[in-house]
C-alpha cells in the first residue's frame, strides 16, 4: 500500500535547498530578513549547549515535504512485489478510510465522544507497542546530502519502546557547496484520512509535550511543523531542546509548547511568535550535535497533557534592537 | 550515409517503434528507455541517483598550497599552542600594512585553529577580527547600506562569528567595538552579533543536566562524574572498589583497571529484599556520552518479580503512637482532574547498582561484585548472570507492562548469555 501510494505521487523528487536568498529591503534599513546567498556554507545544526541557534533544516524540511523519502523503517521489512495485491489493498484502504471518517464525524472529533475529549487532560499521541506503531514515523539522516550519517529505527526488545539507533558523521559531502554537515532525524508521518486529505492534530486543550525516553547523554531537539494545507508555512518549524540524560533509568521529558521557538529554513526568526497548536501536522527530533560517534534513544511513547502550574504564554520576547519596526 | 550514421539510425529506428531488430551493431545493453533518433551514442545511466554516492574513502584530497600557511607551521619544538597561533597572526599584520588577501588568511586562520586549541578563547578571535582594516568597510551612504558593502568581508566576519558560535565562545564588548570599527552598525556581522547576544544567553542554561565544558582527565575522576550524572537520587554513595595503579610503577602485574561503583539506600534496601532464588544480571557495556567522550558502564539488575510474589509491607497500627505512619486523606482534587496517561508504562526490574570499570570483562566486574559484597551481605546468596554484551547496543532488558504476566524466557538478543552461575563462598 505505501509503495502504490509512493508511486503514485511520484516519489524521490530532490529539492535544492538553499536557493540563494541575498533578501534586502531597499527601504528598511536594519530590517534584515535571512540572509544566505549561495556562496555562504551549508547552515549546520549545533549541539552545543551554549550554541545552538540554527540547525540543519535541510533534511528535516526534505523530510517533512516528501513523506516519501528515504525511510529505513525496519531492517527486516521484505517489500512485496505483486502489483495486483497492492492495487487490491490500496482500493480497500480508501474505501475503509471513508468509512471510518464518516462514521468518526457521527460520533465526535477524531472518532471519540466529545464529553471524553474535552475532559481529557493527558493524551497518548504515539505509542510504540507493535510494529505497525513504527510505520508512522521515517527517518533521514545526512546520506541524502552525501553525508555519512546511518540512522535505523526498530522495536526495542519485548516490544514494548522503539530503539533509535545509528551512527553520526559530521564529514562533510565533497560537493563544493557544503562545509558542515552531521545529522539524523526521526520524523512523524503526516496522517492521511479520507480520499488523501492531511490530518493535523489538535492540541489545543493541552500545553505541554510529554516524552518518556532514555537516551545516552546526547541533546536531541524536538521539532514541531503545523499543517499547511491553507497557509504557507513550509519551511517554519517551531523546536526546542531535548536533553537526554543517560543511564538505565527511564526519563520523563515535559516541554510546554511555549518554550518552542520559532525557526525558517534552519535559521531563527528574528520576531518570535508562540506556537499555535490547533493545527500540528507532525512532530520531529533530531540529533546534530557535531560529534561524531554511535547513539541510541529509547522511547516509550509521546504524549501531551495540561500542567495547571505552567502559566507562561511566552517564552522569548521580541528584542527592539534586531526589531525596530516591532517598536515604533 | 557513413556506416556509422546508418547504425545510429537504425537504433534509434529499432527502439522508436519498438522493433524487434535489435542489432548487435554496436552491442549496446538492451535495458534502455526508448531515445529519439538524435541521441548522442554514448550509454549514460537512466537510473536517477537517489543519493549522491558519497565518495571513496581512500582517495586522499589533493593537498592544495595555501597562501600565508608556513606562518602557521609549528615552532622548533613543534608545540602547537596559543603563543603560536598569535605569533602567526601578528606576523600577518606585519607584512605589510595593506594587508592583501586578509580575508583568505582569516578563513585559514579559522581552519587552523582547533590545531592550535585556541577555539574557544575569546582573546584570540578579537585578535582575529582585528586583522581586518578599520573604517574602510563602513558603509557612508544609504546606497552603500542597501547593497551590501564589501560582500567577501562581511561574509568573512560572519564566519568568525558563526565558528565562535560554534565552540560556544560568547563575544564581548571588545568584539562588539571591532565589529562596530570594521563593518559599521548596520551590517550583517552586526546583526549576527545582537542575535549571538541575544539567542546564546537565552540557551545558556536550559541543560538540566549540565556537563562541565573541562572533562577530568583521570578516568577515575570521570567514572565518578559520570556516575553521579546518571544516578537522579542524591543520596546514593560512590565508592572506588579498586584504583589503577600508577603510571610510573613498574609492576609487573597485570594492568588493574579501576573500578568505580553507585548505589542509592533505596537500591541498597532493595536489594536486601531481594529473593536469593532468583538471579540477577550484570549487563553491560552501554554507552554514556558527556560533551563529545563516551564511557562506558555496567548495572547489575533483576527482574521484576511476578505480581503474586509481590508482597505489600503492612505496617501495625501501633507501630508509632507520636504519629500516624499512613495518612488516608484525600486532598486531592476533584474526580474530574485525571493528569494519567491512559498507557501502561514500560516496567522493568528494578536496578541495584551501577559501576564503571577500565575493562569490560568478567574478571573485573567479578571484582565489583565482590566489593558491593561488603555493603550488601544478601548479595553472598544471590546467583549472579553475567550478561555482557559483545557489541555496546541498546539496553538489553526482560520488561513487561504493569498487570502482564513476565515473559518466561529471558530474552536472548545479541548478548552472550554466559550462565556463569557465581555461588559466592
Amino acid at each position: 500500500m505505501a509503495s502504490i501510494h509512493k508511486l503514485l505521487t511520484g516519489t524521490y523528487i530532490h529539492r535544492n535547498f538553499l536557493k540563494p536568498r541575498a533578501a534586502l529591503h531597499p527601504f528598511m534599513g536594519v530590517q534584515f530578513v535571512d540572509y544566505s546567498s549561495g556562496s555562504l556554507q551549508k547552515q549546520v545544526a549545533p549541539g552545543d549547549r551554549a550554541s545552538q541557534q540554527r540547525k540543519t533544516e535541510e533534511g528535516v524540511q526534505e523530510g517533512h515535504h516528501k513523506e516519501s523519502a528515504l525511510d529505513v523503517a525496519s531492517l527486516d521489512q521484505r517489500p512485496e512485489v505483486s502489483f495486483d495485491k497492492a492495487i487490491r489493498d490500496e482500493a480497500l484502504e480508501h474505501v475503509r478510510r471513508l468509512k471510518d471518517g464518516i462514521v468518526a464525524h457521527c460520533i465526535g472529533p477524531e472518532g471519540r465522544p466529545m464529553q471524553e475529549v474535552i475532559m481529557e487532560q493527558a493524551r497518548v499521541i504515539w505509542k510504540f507497542r507493535e510494529k505497525e506503531d513504527l510505520e508512522k514515523w521515517m527517518v533521514t539522516s545526512d546520506k541524502t546530502i552525501g553525508g555519512r550519517s546511518e540512522i535505523f529505527l526498530k522495536m526495542a526488545k519485548n516490544n514494548q519502546s522503539a530503539l533509535l539507533y545509528g551512527t553520526l558523521s559530521s564529514e562533510a559531502p565533497q560537493d563544493g557547496n557544503s562545509s558542515q554537515s552531521g545529522y539524523c532525524a526521526m520524523i512523524s508521518r503526516i496522517r492521511r484520512g479520507v480520499f488523501e486529505r492531511k490530518l493535523s492534530y489538535d492540541w489545543s486543550l493541552f500545553n505541554t509535550l510529554y516524552l518518556r525516553v532514555r537516551g545516552d547523554g546526547r541533546p536531541w531537539m524536538v521539532n514541531i511543523k503545523q499543517d499547511t494545507d491553507f497557509l504557507q508555512k513550509k519551511n517554519q518549524i517551531y523546536s526546542y531542546f531535548m536533553f537526554t540524560r543517560g543511564g538505565p533509568y527511564w526519563q520523563e521529558i515535559k516541554i510546554p509548547f511555549s518554550k518552542f521557538f520559532l525557526s525558517s529554513q534552519g535559521r531563527i526568526r528574528d520576531v518570535q511568535s508562540p506556537l499555535v497548536v490547533d493545527k500540528i501536522s507532525s512532530i520531529g527530533f533530531t540529533l546534530a550535535d557535531k560529534v561524531d560517534g554511535p547513539f541510541f534513544l529509547e522511547i516509550d511513547f509521546i504524549g501531551v497533557f495540561n500542567d495547571p502550574a505552567h502559566t507562561e504564554e511566552f517564552a522569548y520576547e521580541n528584542s527592539p534592537a534586531l526589531n525596530p519596526g516591532l517598536f515604533k | 550515409m557513413s556506416w556509422v550514421q546508418v547504425s545510429l539510425l537504425a537504433r534509434g529506428l529499432s527502439r522508436r517503434w519498438g522493433g524487434i531488430c535489435r542489432t548487435a551493431l554496436l552491442g549496446a545493453p538492451t535495458a534502455q528507455a526508448p531515445r529519439g533518433l538524435h541521441c548522442s551514442a554514448v550509454i549514460h545511466k537512466d537510473d536517477v541517483w537517489l543519493v549522491p554516492r558519497p565518495p571513496e574513502p581512500q582517495k586522499k584530497p589533493i593537498k592544495v598550497p595555501v597562501l600565508h600557511e608556513e606562518l602557521f607551521t609549528p615552532s622548533a619544538n613543534g608545540e602547537q599552542d596559543k603563543a603560536g597561533f598569535l605569533r602567526a597572526v601578528r606576523s600577518f599584520g606585519e607584512q605589510s600594512v595593506r594587508k592583501r588577501g586578509h580575508v583568505d588568511f582569516i578563513y585559514l586562520a579559522l581552519r587552523k585553529m582547533p590545531e592550535f586549541g585556541v577555539e574557544r578563547d575569546l582573546s584570540v578571535y578579537n585578535l582575529l577580527l582585528d586583522v581586518f582594516p578599520k573604517e574602510v568597510f563602513r558603509p557612508r551612504n544609504i546606497i552603500q547600506r542597501i547593497f551590501v558593502h564589501y560582500p567577501r568581508q562581511q561574509e568573512c566576519g560572519i564566519a568568525v562569528l558563526e565558528q565562535m558560535e560554534r565552540h560556544g565562545v560568547m563575544p564581548n564588548t571588545e568584539t562588539e567595538f571591532l565589529l562596530t570599527q570594521i563593518f559599521g552598525r548596520i551590517s550583517y556581522p552586526m546583526l549576527k552579533f545582537l542575535r549571538m547576544k541575544l539567542w546564546l544567553t537565552r540557551f545558556k542554561n536550559i541543560n538540566p543536566y549540565p556537563v562541565p565544558r573541562d572533562l577530568p582527565q583521570d578516568p577515575l575522576d570521570l567514572a565518578k562524574l559520570s556516575l553521579r550524572h546518571m544516578e537522579p537520587d542524591l543520596s546514593a554513595k560512590v565508592t572506588v572498589y579498586q584504583m589503577s595503579l600508577p603510571r610510573d610503577s613498574t609492576g609487573t602485574d597485570a594492568t588493574q583497571p579501576h573500578i568505580v561503583g553507585i548505589q542509592s539506600p533505596d537500591q541498597q534496601a532493595a536489594l536486601a529484599r531481594h529473593n536469593p532464588s532468583k538471579p540477577v544480571y550484570v549487563e553491560g557495556p552501554f554507552p554514556l556520552w558527556l560533551r563529545n567522550t563516551c564511557v562506558y558502564y555496567h548495572i547489575l539488575r533483576a527482574d521484576l518479580p511476578l505480581p503474586e510474589e509481590e508482597e505489600v509491607e503492612e505496617i501495625p497500627e501501633e507501630w508509632n503512637l507520636y504519629y500516624p505512619m499512613k495518612l488516608d486523606l484525600e486532598y486531592s482534587r476533584g474526580a474530574w482532574d485525571n493528569y494519567e496517561f491512559d498507557l501502561d508504562e514500560v516496567t522493568e526490574g528494578p536496578v541495584f547498582a551501577m559501576c564503571m570499570a577500565g575493562a569490560h570483562d568478567q574478571a573485573t566486574l567479578v571484582k565489583w561484585i565482590q566489593g558491593l559484597q561488603e555493603t550488601n551481605p544478601t548479595l553472598a546468596q544471590v546467583p549472579v548472570i553475567f550478561r555482557l554484551a559483545r557489541s555496546t547496543g541498546e539496553l538489553l532488558t526482560t520488561s513487561r507492562l504493569e498487570g502482564q504476566s513476565p515473559p518466561h524466557s529471558p530474552p536472548k538478543g545479541q548478548e552472550e548469555d554466559e550462565a556463569l552461575e557465581e555461588q559466592q563462598r
